[in-house]
């Protein structure tokens, strides 16, 4: 081979090879879908996020959140019943058959948050938006404690792995510790400033919860924590120290409320989803123990309580009566006509509508989420346990002051004179059984109570874990009395005939995602048990 | 990227033209006894010098010799040959034994001696497929290949054929072939209904492939400029050419100049078609239920269950009334012309095909000029041009469709009084709205329009450079683009759209644009009784796939079929249509390969190939891929002592190969996708779809062995293979699993199958005389597969496009075939009898999908015969299969109408066999059915039926496909050949089916895995046609 011949190959290796690179640049040129979107700005995927908290409407699937679950577990906990007999979930009955009720927050952790928040997560940092990383990070801490208290056990370490078609199911322990650590993660991102972290920008993600001010998502997630640590009250490591300590650092003013606003536009995806536009309330009315306790005949606190206007409706008779679950039908509340309670959109015993909705039951009305009352409550309870019982009286009277004061933010439709007002407030605090005089008389009973009523419609899920910490009729030692007092149990007779005349104590996972495609999961879980929604979580048990 | 392959063709030739330019050795072509085939790999060594060379495949060896020196020429199969260096230029060799030194076309258009091949080819002359007179040539090759399944999408012009080599391996992928034109990858896609909530290529209404049909592209090609097809259907075959080609290829070669001076053929057909098939139904009964008379028209079930018509109620035979008869024509035209070193040919081919649908037309026209040249003594370039046009007007099928409406119309009634007196739709209930009522079959297919407009050009370009007498380098750089202008109207008054809607259409316009290319350099060397060969090559593609669609409603002008004729506040269009640009599918591939083979002594042979994928389908971690393949052949004829000579057993070829391959998603099937967040604050969240960007290719694994062998002086020529194929981490698309994964729907390599079967091939010359020849083709296939595994979440896998009509579908279940069809069946005992409500005497439906039947046949077999007399010929080909179930869906629909065939002794008490579902079904004593049902008052006998009762067990065909029979005239004055045919297709069916014809597909071909063959539902079956033509030549 000549020296020319030679030559002339490497020049053919050579054009293979720029052929080659040229190549190279087209092929990942064509990788990217460019027909839709494979990759969005994380201010606008933070939106959909925290509507999730609540209840989420998006082009491909709608409801995730809690309030739907909450629709049905208020019932467990009396705050409201079916005003119609023998309802599944006012006898404690859990979802059944390929029903995916209760199913919502499961997906809401999965998939409504699931993967945005993963790529908030991983876009956020690449563009060192370390806002947006600590906020996902905040909101799945949250998103892990309100799954693991509804549901107990849950896929943790295998989750989010797209390439898995079976996923194995943690312990709630595990999942506790995983809640703190995440807490943590984003208070650490949260701090971070410089970069591209920018309160303005935060703002167009986070418009209708905190409105880009990192401070309060702090909170937010402080109250995560706190959360966390209360609900382990049962456990013998059993923190009151940290419940104090996290409840002091999360909201303490209404003002730092977690409280998730609607746009109200034309859409029923931007309305709230209690209010009669979405018409899903209709046929729910209020529990009789929620009514008595602020009506003043529950004998606890045994006055009539002003938020009463705002939280239940007066019936035609201008009294507010109540509804035993399961006995809901006309016939059967031993009511008269007259005394039947309003819907929560006033309208008469039945779906139909008033156009006067008051406090949350109206299109517009922001949902709080998480709140300092509920912080001052669970500080309450803690330094109660703790024997520190002035700091718990403090913290019991700030709990009840933070959550009359809310009344105000929703001044719409309130008759004439029921008004809530400092006066009205002052009447009611002044009483002796409400706010003892003493710290030395608080009880347990009375904090839980108050706790109860503050939380009353959208703390649903935190109430629940309330009364399954308390087995819904534990006593306190310190009165041997119940501590939910007045509240009655269902009749063995009035349970669901799955319960096997047990209460109920979680819900099963959602049926489309874990009981037709997770089959070996929950069979080592056992949640193939007709009654498994009777089964206690860890978090509650000694 | 296409400037820097230019200027590498350009370099290369000048390059290698200057330095190689100046030597002067001896220079010739080997040719086979007709004088014009050449023959490549033939060895020409100097006796003096000892050196040699090897044909290249032109058939030219350029050798170093003086003159006075001798030339000895040897070839497999051939005689060897002794000659004088200066009397070498042109050299015809004769085979001895009878033996052919068969050329095939290999990958890559890569000519190869048949004996060294390690796995099945198999191959058909252009002339026979021309022969059938079928548009779609793909239609022409089923029974003509062992292991081919040819499924047209019905029996209308301009229909789609899909078409599957050796079954079904990819579940949910294409299981379609690769098809290449002269060494260029060639499109047969054909237009996707589904895009995937406007995210893919596909129609705005995002539907699945079932009610309409699209002609596969590969149909473009013209069946007159065929040299050969080369069908590849082994592992090794296709290792070369890559992913895209792990489901076989099909290679066609296509006719080029035959030399100097000018040759003019021409040919045209005219033919006739008419339906012969049909579903049996009775007429008999009035609309009404259970035996009582209600003037009533159902769209879903329950309309003929009314009283008899009384005797004197003219009833009309509509089914026939419908119908005409198809007319055809085509002209071909092939014009031959060489100067000196360049030749050229010129086709040009029209069809015009009026279906036998009224209003169903399909035109093509197709133009092509072809060029082959040398340039110097080393270069050869051959390119083409071709230009195709077709329009196909097509009426709707399937569901909402007018064959299923024309079965249903009432019989007491006149299908062609279809128009009230102001040009609507006339309705049969009077006062109805029109969209209340199915669509009147003459409405349908005059006021429902749809049509397919489609242009394409090709552009090819070859070039063979042969610098040394053992290098060959060789480029085919190939241009396919074509663009396809359709709509799809539903007239106003039609049952397929609302009052409100008043009409709606939907127009598309995609457009295809590829740009392929391969560069091989091959080098052989010749070592005492070794010849060896090396091969490097890489290839480039890039196929780009462009839609834009818009669908609206509110028609202006009811018939108007321009997109401006909607309502502009109806329109909806593709994601990216929304910006003014067009949904993309790209698809860009970069390959490197290599093969080295070894053949000792021209009896074994050995061959490895790799091959090195870059594609852009997959994400960075997974784009690079590679496989091997291995094969071997071996020649025991060879060194058996006196078989070569055997007059009995003269050869016998072993030969195995193995490879393995990988098969590609669709492009972004990895990339997940947003939609909108309704919710308050606007924004995005992810779609339901994990389109996990894990993915990777799929990995196929098969081996292949097989033998071949010549008996009785060639006479008897036969080959068996079996395959053996395994497919593992198949992408499963859209399968539900926990929402852990972060998504509802999924993506996953979660599925295996292994397919396997035998193929045999026989072909004999019974007899071999000057005057009367016959030749007899059989063909054999059976095929076995199994689902190993599916999506562990799942109890059954199945596409939803072959969810056609009521509860039966393709599905699979793990363990099973992969053709299996679940649906809804019978409830039964554990002995297997059927239960039966005690309250009704009616029996149990078990509401869930179970298996109910599966496609596979048992096995299939072409029967190609050939008979020659003087000046006559004729040949026909049987097409037989046995066994394999079909879902006769178009019966079903009938009779839960009361329309079926089942229904006709309605009036014929009966007690269904079976026992109670009284709490004793399951005991040693169940009690035996004893409760009579009357049917005729009861419709629910017929409308409660499960699916599994139309589920037809091991359907038979004995199909005579295409009937030839042709007369030459010979020589007349100028014209050098004349010649006269009648072609006759499909004109023999002999089944036991009981529906119309048991080809048929509820999909189109654009569907994926599996797809819908077996399931009929509104088939049009295949007409009976009638073609007669002339033939001649200049």
């Amino acid at each position: 081979m000549t020296k020319n011949i030679l030559l002339k190959y490497a020049c053919f290796g050579a054009i293979m090879a720029m052929l080659g690179t040229g190549c190279k640049k087209l092929i990942d040129d064509a990788y990217t879908n460019p027909n839709a979107d494979v990759e969005q700005p994380i201010e606008t995927l933070l939106p959909n996020m925290i509507s999730n908290l609540v209840n989420s409407y998006t082009a491909n699937g709608t409801n995730y959140g809690t309030v739907v679950d909450n629709y049905y577990i208020g019932r467990y906990i009396q705050y409201w019943c079916a005003n119609a007999n023998g309802n599944q979930y006012d006898k404690m009955g859990g979802a059944t058959g390929s029903s995916d009720i209760m199913g919502n927050m499961w997906a809401a952790h999965y998939y409504g948050m699931g993967q945005n928040l993963n790529k908030v997560i991983l876009w956020g940092t690449e563009q060192k938006k370390w806002d947006y990383v600590g906020v996902a990070y905040a909101l799945r801490a949250w998103g892990w404690l309100s799954l693991t208290d509804q549901y107990g056990e849950v896929v943790l370490k295998e989750a989010f792995n797209t390439s898995r078609d079976q996923f194995d199911y943690d312990s709630q322990a595990e999942v506790y510790d995983t809640v703190r650590a995440v807490a943590f993660r984003a208070l650490s991102y949260l701090d971070m400033t410089g970069d591209n972290v920018s309160a303005a920008n935060l703002a167009k993600g986070d418009a209708y919860l905190f409105n880009g001010d990192v401070n309060k998502w702090k909170k937010f997630v402080y109250g995560v924590l706190a959360r966390s640590y209360n609900h382990l009250s049962n456990k013998s490591g059993y923190q009151p120290d940290s419940v104090i300590k996290y409840a002091d650092l999360a909201m303490s003013s209404n003002e730092d409320n977690a409280v998730y606003t609607v746009a109200n536009e034309t859409t029923s995806a931007t309305k709230n989803y209690f209010g009669p536009f979405r018409a899903n309330i209709g046929s729910l009315v209020q529990g009789e123990f929620i009514t008595n306790l602020l009506s003043g005949n529950n004998t606890v606190f045994g006055v009539a309580d002003p938020r009463a206007y705002y939280l239940i409706r007066e019936n035609f008779n201008g009294t507010f009566k109540g509804i035993r679950p399961n006995y809901g039908a006309t016939g059967t509340t031993g009511l008269d006509t007259a005394d039947l309670p309003r819907n929560y959109w006033g309208g008469q015993y039945s779906s139909s509508k008033s156009l006067d909705p008051r406090y949350l039951y109206a299109d517009d009305s922001p949902w709080p989420v998480m709140t300092a009352t509920e912080m001052q409550f669970m500080k309450a309870e803690a330094a109660y346990r703790k024997g520190d019982k002035a700091t718990a009286l403090i913290a019991y009277t700030n709990g009840i002051s933070l959550s009359m004061d809310m009344m105000y933010n929703y001044p719409n439709n309130i008759p004439a004179g029921k008004a809530m007002t400092a006066t009205a407030k002052a009447n009611y605090m002044a009483n002796a059984a409400v706010v003892p005089t003493s710290a030395a008389n608080l009880t347990l009973t009375q904090i839980m109570l108050q706790k109860y009523i503050a939380l009353y419609c959208f703390g649903v899920s935190e109430t629940w874990v309330d009364m399954r910490r308390f087995h819904y009729t534990d006593t306190d030692p310190a009165t041997g009395a119940q501590v939910y007092a007045g509240w009655t149990p269902l009749s063995a007779a009035d349970l669901y005939i799955n319960n096997n005349q047990k209460l109920v104590y979680r819900c099963r996972p959602r049926y489309n995602s874990e009981y037709l495609y997770n089959i070996p999961a929950l069979t080592a879980l056992g949640a193939l048990e007709v009654d498994y929604h009777t089964k206690e979580c860890w978090f509650s048990q000694q | 990227m296409r400037k820097i392959a230019g200027m590498l063709i350009v370099l290369l030739l000048s390059s290698l033209l200057q330095s190689f330019g100046q030597t002067a050795p001896v220079t010739g072509t080997v040719l086979a006894e007709d004088g014009k085939t050449p023959l490549i790999g033939v060895t020409v060594v100097n006796a003096t010098t000892k050196k040699g060379t090897q044909t290249d495949a032109s058939g030219h060896y350029t050798i170093a010799a003086e003159k006075g020196q001798q030339l000895v020429f040897s070839y497999i199969g051939y005689g060897i040959l002794r000659l004088n260096a200066g009397d070498a230029a042109k050299v015809v060799m004769k085979p001895s034994n009878g033996e052919l030194g068969e050329v095939v076309v290999t990958a890559m258009d890569i000519k190869r001696n048949a004996r060294e091949l390690g796995y099945s080819v198999q191959r058909v002359s252009g002339e026979e497929i021309a022969a059938t007179q079928r548009e779609n040539f793909v239609n022409a090759l089923q029974g003509r290949v062992a292991g081919v399944t040819i499924t047209p999408t019905t029996g209308q012009a301009g229909s789609g054929s899909s078409i599957v080599l050796r079954g079904f391996n990819s579940l949910s992928l294409s299981n379609q072939p690769l098809f290449v034109v002269d060494g260029i990858i060639v499109d047969n896609q054909t237009l996707n209904q589904t895009s995937n909530g406007g995210a893919g290529i596909g129609l705005v209404s995002d539907m699945a492939n079932k009610n309409s049909d699209y002609t596969n592209r590969a149909a473009d090609i013209n069946p007159a400029d065929i040299a050969s097809i080369t069908v590849l259907k082994g592992p090794e075959a296709t290792a070369l050419y890559g992913s895209q080609a792990s489901s076989g290829a099909i290679v066609i070669t296509t006719k080029r100049s035959k030399g100097n001076g000018i040759h003019v053929s021409y040919d045209n057909s005219f033919r006739t078609q008419k339906i012969t098939r049909f579903n049996k139904v009775t007429n008999a009964y009035n609309s009404g239920t259970d035996g009582v008379y209600a003037n009533i028209f159902q769209a879903g079930s329950g309309t003929f269950f009314g009283p008899k018509y009384s005797d004197t109620t003219k009833l009309y035979d509509n089914v026939h009334n419908f119908f005409r008869t198809g007319f055809t024509q085509s002209h071909n035209l092939g014009v031959d012309f060489g100067v000196k070193n360049s030749g050229f040919r010129f086709s040009a081919s029209y069809i015009n095909q009026d279906g036998v649908i009224p209003n169903n037309n399909y035109k093509k026209l197709n133009l092509r000029l072809s060029n082959s040249t040398k340039i110097g003594k080393y270069v050869e370039i051959t390119p083409s041009f071709s230009i195709i046009n077709s329009v196909n007007n097509k009426p709707l099928r399937g569901a909402g469709g007018y064959l299923l409406d024309l079965y249903l119309w009432p019989s007491d009634h006149d299908i062609h009084d279809w128009q009230d007196s102001v040009g609507g739709k006339a309705t049969l209930v009077p006062n109805n709205s029109p969209n209340a009522e199915l669509d009147n079959p003459v409405f349908s297919v005059n006021r429902n329009l749809s049509q397919d407009k489609n242009n394409r050009y090709i552009a090819t370009l070859g070039i063979n450079i042969n610098p040394f007498p053992w290098l060959s380098l060789a480029g085919r750089f190939g241009y396919d683009t074509y663009h396809t202008d359709g709509y799809m109207l539903y007239n106003r008054d039609s049952y397929n759209v609302t009052a409100a809607q008043k009409g709606a259409l939907e127009n598309y316009y995609l457009k295809y644009w590829s740009y392929n290319h391969t560069i091989t350099a091959t080098a052989t060397k010749t070592y005492k009784k070794f010849n060896g060969r090396l091969m490097i090559g890489t290839m480039w593609q890039d196929n780009e796939t462009g839609m834009y669609a818009v669908r609206g409603t509110n028609l202006t002008d009811p018939m108007g079929t321009d997109s401006s004729n909607t309502d502009p506040t109806t329109r909806t269009r593709l994601l990216r249509n929304a910006k003014g640009e067009y949904n993309m599918s790209i698809n860009r591939n970069i390959a490197y390969f290599g093969e080295a083979a070894i053949g000792y002594n021209d009896l074994a042979f050995v061959s490895f190939t790799h091959r090195f994928e870059t594609t852009s389908i997959m994400p960075a971690a997974s784009r690079n891929y590679n496989y091997p393949g291995i094969s071997a052949s071996f020649i025991p004829s060879e060194v058996i002592p006196g078989m070569k000579e055997s007059k009995v057993f003269s050869y016998w070829k072993l030969r195995a190969s193995m490879a393995s391959t990988a098969r590609l998603s669709d492009p972004y099937a990895n990339q997940s996708v947003f939609v909108n967040n309704l919710a308050s604050g606007g924004g995005y969240a992810y779609g339901y779809t994990n389109a996990n960007p894990n993915l990777k290719p799929e990995r196929q694994k098969t081996y292949e062995i097989g033998t071949e062998f010549r008996m009785f002086d060639g006479r008897i020529n036969a080959e068996v293979s079996y395959y053996n194929t395994l497919v593992k981490d198949q992408i499963a698309q859209g399968f539900r699993a926990s929402y852990a994964t972060g998504f509802i729907l999924n993506t996953m390599n979660a599925a295996s199958t292994r397919n396997k079967g035998i193929e045999a091939m026989i072909s004999t010359s019974p007899i071999r005389k000057k005057d009367f020849g016959w030749d007899l083709t059989l063909n054999f296939n059976k095929m076995w597969n199994e689902v190993l595994s599916i999506p562990s979440t799942l109890t059954e896998y199945y596409i939803a496009d072959t969810w056609v009509y009521a509860n039966a579908r393709g599905g699979l279940l793990r363990g099973g075939s992969t053709t299996t069809i679940t649906g809804y069946h019978y409830s039964r005992n554990n002995k297997g009898d059927i239960l039966i409500n005690p309250l009704t005497g009616l029996p149990v439906i078990d509401n869930t999908f179970g298996v109910i039947g599966d496609r596979n046949p048992d096995f299939t077999l072409g029967i190609n015969n050939t008979l020659r007399y003087k000046k006559w010929s004729l040949s026909f080909l049987w097409d037989l299969k046995v066994g394999g179930d079909v879902f006769d869906a178009t019966d079903m629909f009938l009779t839960v109408q009361g329309k079926g065939i089942k229904t006709a002794d309605r009036e014929n008490a009966r007690v269904i066999k079976g026992v109670l579902n009284d709490g004793l079904q399951n005991t040693e004593k169940p009690t035996e059915n004893n409760i009579v049902v009357l049917p005729y008052r009861q419709q629910a006998y017929y409308t409660n039926m499960p699916e599994e009762e139309f589920l037809q067990k091991d359907v038979n065909w004995f199909r005579l496909r295409d009937l030839t029979i042709s007369y030459n005239f010979g020589k007349w004055k100028k014209i050098s050949n004349i010649g006269a045919f009648a072609t006759f297709n499909d004109l023999v069916l002999i089944t036991n089916y009981r529906g119309a014809d048991p080809v048929s597909n509820g999909n189109t071909s654009a569907n994926k895995g599996v797809g819908g063959f077996g399931f009929d539902y509104g088939n049009l079956p295949a007409p009976v046609s009638a073609n007669f033509g002339l033939r001649v030549s200049f």
